[in-house]
């Protein structure tokens, strides 16, 4: 699966979760991820909760994330967590870190323990 | 006299010295903030090590317990790991008892029953004032994601809290501990906005960790009952002065402040030299909250 299936099947996941629905029903973000190696960029989008991912750059986003492509879409596919390349400083992250901390929330609760 | 330092990554401006008598002796304690800085913390645990009978980790846990699984900070491993000789203890030991008696006793002598709704700010760093809570029949709200994380979602069973706890603690416990909870001088700040109030208005009771308390709190918090500790006679006031009704402390109020549940387990390390993991440890933990039962609730 390529980064894009990956993002769109992350987004499927959290609408379905009616849990994560209602923990952002006050969440509306811009998320911009860039794949360092393959300059590659993408959109997540959460419109109070509806999650929409897309290809093509986010100059205004409220979140940059960059690694290279493979860190990324493991990560939004549940393979490993987002703690593991940001403590190694493989993932860097811009913005608020309270949407930081939510984004690595919601991956935990689809695919946590 | 035996001598025990609180190395807490708290701030430097609530630092202080006094004695304390815990089972037949006198413990010299000494609370050192560092502001937030992990290294310096570390620096001064390694320099304190063989020279004090223990020490305590404040404004940080080590553990986190939940239903039978415990959790392990690693900032606070790294800290831990500082000291070869010195017991280093962040009051985990405590928290899964004492606290839990502090709830049934307040029970026991009428303060609150299970009619009144409660508040816990954080219930994943106090799992056994939490469940306990819980299995008394008290409605409680687990704020853990709201005041921990902003995420507005209030946790309303037992089990989601648990369920919760284990599929984000493995991974919490590993990110920096400034991104998980208030250090330094971010400790004396209020949150602007009043986003959350209503979960302090719904509730008779707010319990669980003083600096979400404090930074959050509404202006008004008439008739409320607060369990907590690590106050200061000013937060006490400051408290009063919101309309609170009662504040009662988990750890004893000495020279006008409650301490943390590290000094406490600290003082009872020193005075003992029985630690958590001890076959005598639970019986030693009774002991000295008969000592200090008049002192707290």
């Amino acid at each position: 699966m390529d980064l894009l299936g990956a993002l769109e099947n992350f987004a499927t996941e959290c609408n379905q979760n009616q849990r994560l629905r209602q923990m952002n029903r006050d969440w509306t973000r811009l998320v911009e991820l860039w794949a360092t190696d393959t300059d590659l960029r993408l959109w997540l989008r959460s419109d109070a909760g509806l999650i929409s991912a897309g290809v093509g750059s986010a100059a205004d986003a409220d979140l940059k994330i960059s690694a290279r492509e493979d860190i990324l879409r493991e990560v939004f596919s549940g393979t490993i967590t987002p703690t593991e390349p940001y403590n190694a400083g493989d993932l860097l992250v811009k913005g608020r870190q309270d949407d930081m901390m939510r984004l690595d929330i919601i991956t935990l609760l689809i695919w946590g323990e | 006299m035996k001598q025990v330092v609180s190395v807490s990554l708290g701030t430097s401006q609530r630092d202080h010295r006094v004695t304390i008598s815990l089972l037949g002796a006198d413990v010299a304690v000494h609370r050192m903030g560092v502001d937030g800085d992990l290294a310096r913390a570390e620096g001064l645990i390694a320099d304190l090590d063989g020279t004090v009978d223990a020490i305590g980790l404040g404004g940080i846990d080590r553990y986190l317990v939940m239903a039978g699984k415990r959790y392990e900070i690693k900032d606070a491993k790294r800290l831990a790991d500082a000291a070869h000789k010195t017991p280093v203890v962040d009051g985990s030991g405590l928290k899964d008892t004492w606290e839990r008696w502090i709830v049934e006793e307040i029970i026991r002598n009428g303060t609150i029953n299970p009619k009144m709704p409660v508040l816990m700010v954080s219930a994943m760093d106090r799992f056994g004032m939490a469940e306990t809570f819980y299995h008394y029949g008290f409605p409680v709200v687990a704020g853990d994601l709201i005041f921990a994380s902003r995420i507005n979602y209030p946790i309303l069973t037992l089990d989601e809290l648990v369920e919760l706890g284990h599929k984000l603690l493995p991974e919490m416990v590993r990110l920096p501990f400034w991104q998980l909870y208030p250090t330094g001088d971010r400790q004396l700040e209020s949150a602007e906005g009043g986003a959350y109030d209503e979960y302090f208005h719904a509730a008779d009771i707010i319990a669980g960790d003083f600096h979400f308390i404090k930074r959050y709190m509404p202006q008004r918090l008439d008739g409320k009952i607060i369990l907590t500790n690590t106050t200061t006679q000013e937060d006490r006031e400051s408290l009063k002065n919101r309309g609170v009704r009662l504040v009662v402390t988990t750890t004893p109020v000495l020279s006008g402040r409650s301490f943390g549940t590290n000094v406490i387990e600290a003082a009872l390390v020193a005075v003992s030299g029985v630690t958590a993991g001890c076959s005598e440890w639970i019986e030693t933990v009774k002991k000295a909250r008969r000592e200090f039962s008049h002192l707290t609730a």
